[in-house]
């Protein structure tokens, strides 16, 4: 991947201010380096090539009247051969639907591109393609507008190629009975890049679970990058709930950035479950606006082979009396390296505020490795915070008393490994989210 | 012929601690090992089981007529091999339910039998908890995390009823125990016990053999048995202590 990005027709190139924030990414990105400080520790060599693919825009056809079709309703493609209705009988229709261990609506990706199945939803929640909220005026105040691109290289990179993903909005005290599960389905051999914008904004009172499953379906050796940003919007005493499990190929590359903006009384509480991908990168920023706002994020990564893994959190307290806590703990096998940089600032005038934070770390081979960075920046002086890491082994006289009663080695390492990482699993609400998670360990 | 240890020398950690220990143990017999602290008693429990750290340097090992010293961990306790531990591991996160259920179907897949399902599985280790006097809340807790000294030992106790070891070995099983409990942790292995097993007791003192009768007392001292007899052989060593035999060997 180099510094010049190519230039794909999009949707929207046309709306001044649009075309505004894609030049503004072209124009941030910008690979970083070994010297690029929240880089530091996650080397991309994964990315070091030059044939990255970028599918063409669907919306140009489909707003353009390139295409005649209609979307299948099953597949979500342009085809001819489709006779959609109850049974659809088209040749090539993926079938998108997984069964999940909960109830859910569920929303689908395919090789970064939303299939247009949309989910019933109850009165008072809107699901729309952000080129759809662009459209209808909608998008414009919110879009990347918060997020620093000089900052934020992926980011930038997923601003100037800005089209697809879903706009989400909840209305006041509407709180949805069914998690909302957008599934990344991957299946592609090709080095296909696909950047994907989603935007939550929940209104006051409101409340949402959202589940993220990236979920690879093809040759475990496909190369493939999800470049993902979510914008999280949550108005006085918004809740949202948001699960993430990442299980790409092992030889993929993901990078994702969740921003958070909540005001007064809001809370986002997040989880995420980190395990595939050679490159992954789940970076959380959460801008604590108004008082008694608060986050709890929480995260799980187990890795192998020679994969690194880069949790990154970065919580600004911003008024009064706001909170945030945070638990990432990993295991680490063979040669992986597991990343953790997690900054707590806190600002002059919020005081009274809270914010805590703990990373641990399994180490499983005398060749894995962690490299954490924690960091407080406090300039109140009424306020509670803690932050910490520590890493260590597979407890040897534990692994004894568990093999001396006839369990056997592996088994002994991975009851002992799901017990570790229950601390954290243990902080899902959703009972039965926190099953699938666990089940996933 | 359940045990056979032959010459047996072995480290703990750099230590010399084992040196040619000989001890025979069949199926049917109760055998006791008697010795001061630091004598090596615990060692010797866990060169038989394999834990790693203790080497053993020459010597062998025969249990049911295999060479126990090439065996793993796991194959050790599968064949049948059991150790009550005199510390007990604590293991944050797996609850004793599922820590023995794990172990049992180990142990059960290697000899081929089919699997216990949870709803089987509960139901066995409730009636075997009962008879041990453990509250079933506990089988939900954490595997020895904020136990008490005594409830280490009953759980001790419980996956040795669960299990049903050939040869169990009993290091210290008595420490921390109250009177009535060392009573139900006995009846506990006395009722396991029959002619197709055997028990090797590891203690430093003589209490315990008042409820569990060895056929045979050894005096270990100095990484080897020093003197064998009977039962009276724990009474003179509850009267005399173990200073004859430590100064007999100077
Ligand atoms: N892992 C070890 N490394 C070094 N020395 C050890 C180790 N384990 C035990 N020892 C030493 O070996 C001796 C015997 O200990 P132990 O077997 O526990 O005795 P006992 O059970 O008879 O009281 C002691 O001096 C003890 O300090
Ligand atoms: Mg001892």
């Amino acid at each position: 991947m180099s510094d010049l990005l190519p230039i794909i027709p999009l949707f929207g190139d046309d709306i001044p201010w649009l075309a505004g924030r894609r030049a503004q990414g072209r124009e941030s990105f910008c690979l970083p380096t070994a010297k690029t400080e929240a880089w530091k520790y996650t080397k991309l060599h994964t990315l070091q090539r030059d044939d990255f693919v970028y599918a063409p825009s669907k919306f140009l056809q489909e707003f353009e009247g390139e295409c005649e079709e209609e979307h299948c309703s099953c597949c979500g493609e342009h085809h001819s051969d489709c006779t959609c209705g109850d049974h659809c009988q088209c040749s090539h229709k993926p079938n998108l639907y997984i069964d999940l261990p909960f109830d859910a609506y569920q929303i689908h990706f395919n090789n970064g591109k939303f299939m247009p199945l949309y989910p019933a939803l109850s009165l008072g929640v809107e699901v729309m393609t952000l080129m759809q909220a662009v459209v209808e005026g909608q998008a414009k105040n919110y879009i990347g507008k918060y997020i620093d691109l000089q900052k934020h290289p992926f980011a930038a990179l997923n601003s100037a190629m800005l089209e697809e993903g879903l706009f989400i909005n909840i209305d006041n005290n509407i709180k949805l009975s069914k998690p909302l599960v957008f599934i990344y389905h991957s299946n592609i051999s090709q080095p296909l890049v696909s950047n994907i914008c989603n935007v939550f904004v929940a209104g006051k009172n409101s409340s949402l679970e959202i589940v993220e499953y990236y979920y690879h379906s093809g040759n475990e050796k496909d190369f493939y990058f999800n470049n993902i940003v979510n914008e999280f919007y949550l108005a006085q005493q918004a809740e949202i709930k948001h699960y993430k499990f990442q299980n790409e190929s092992f030889k993929s590359a993901h990078i994702a950035l969740n921003y958070v903006r909540a005001r007064e009384g809001a809370f986002y509480k997040s989880f995420c479950l980190q395990k595939g991908a050679d490159l992954a990168r789940n970076e959380t920023k959460i801008e604590l606006m108004q008082e008694n706002a608060g986050a709890q994020v929480d995260s799980a990564y187990i890795m192998n082979g020679w994969a690194t893994i880069d949790t990154t959190t970065d919580i600004d307290h911003l008024s009064p009396k706001t909170t945030s806590n945070q638990l990432i703990k990993g295991v680490v096998g063979d040669e992986a390296r597991g990343v953790f940089q997690g900054k707590i600032s806190i600002a002059k005038d919020a005081q009274e505020t809270e914010g805590y934070q703990m990373h641990k770390a399994l180490l499983l081979s005398d060749t894995a490795e962690i490299d954490a960075k924690p960091e407080l920046e406090i300039f109140a002086d009424n306020v509670k915070c803690s932050h910490g890491s520590a890493s260590g082994e597979l407890d040897q006289d534990q692994l004894f008393y568990m093999r001396s009663r006839g369990i056997g080695e592996n088994e002994a390492k991975q009851i002992l490994i799901d017990a570790y990482l229950l601390e954290v699993i243990n902080h899902i609400d959703n009972e039965q989210i926190k099953e699938w998670m666990r089940s996933h360990v | 012929m359940l045990l056979k240890i032959e010459d047996l020398c072995a480290k703990a950690g750099d230590k010399e601690i084992i040196k040619n220990f000989n001890l025979t143990v069949n199926e049917g017999e109760v055998h006791a090992i008697m010795g001061p602290n630091g004598a090596g008693k615990s060692t010797l429990s866990y060169v038989l089981t394999g834990k790693p750290g203790y080497e053993v340097t020459s010597g062998h090992i025969w249990f049911k007529g295999k060479d126990l010293l090439k065996m793993s961990v796991e194959e050790r306790a599968r064949e049948g091999l059991f150790l009550i531990m005199q510390y007990p591991v604590e293991i944050p996160g797996v609850p004793v339910t599922s820590f023995l259920k794990h172990a049992v179907n180990a142990n059960r897949q290697y000899h081929g039998e089919p699997e216990l399902d949870t709803m089987e599985f509960i139901k066995l280790l409730r009636e075997e908890a009962k008879k041990l006097g453990i509250d079933p809340e506990m089988l939900k807790r954490p595997v020895n995390v904020g136990f008490s000294g005594g409830e280490k030992k009953r759980l001790e106790a419980l996956q040795m009823t669960v299990l049903k070891p050939s040869l169990a070995i009993l290091d210290e099983a008595d420490s921390g125990l109250d009177i009535d409990a060392v009573k139900v942790v006995s009846k506990g292995v006395n009722e396991l016990m029959n002619e197709n097993r055997a028990l090797l007791i590891i203690t430093h003192y003589q209490k315990l053999l008042t409820y569990i009768q060895p056929h045979f007392v050894h005096i270990f001292a100095d990484g080897h048995i020093v003197k064998s007899g009977d039962k009276s052989l724990s009474e003179e060593i509850e009267q005399n202590g173990y200073s004859a035999y430590t100064r007999e060997k100077l």
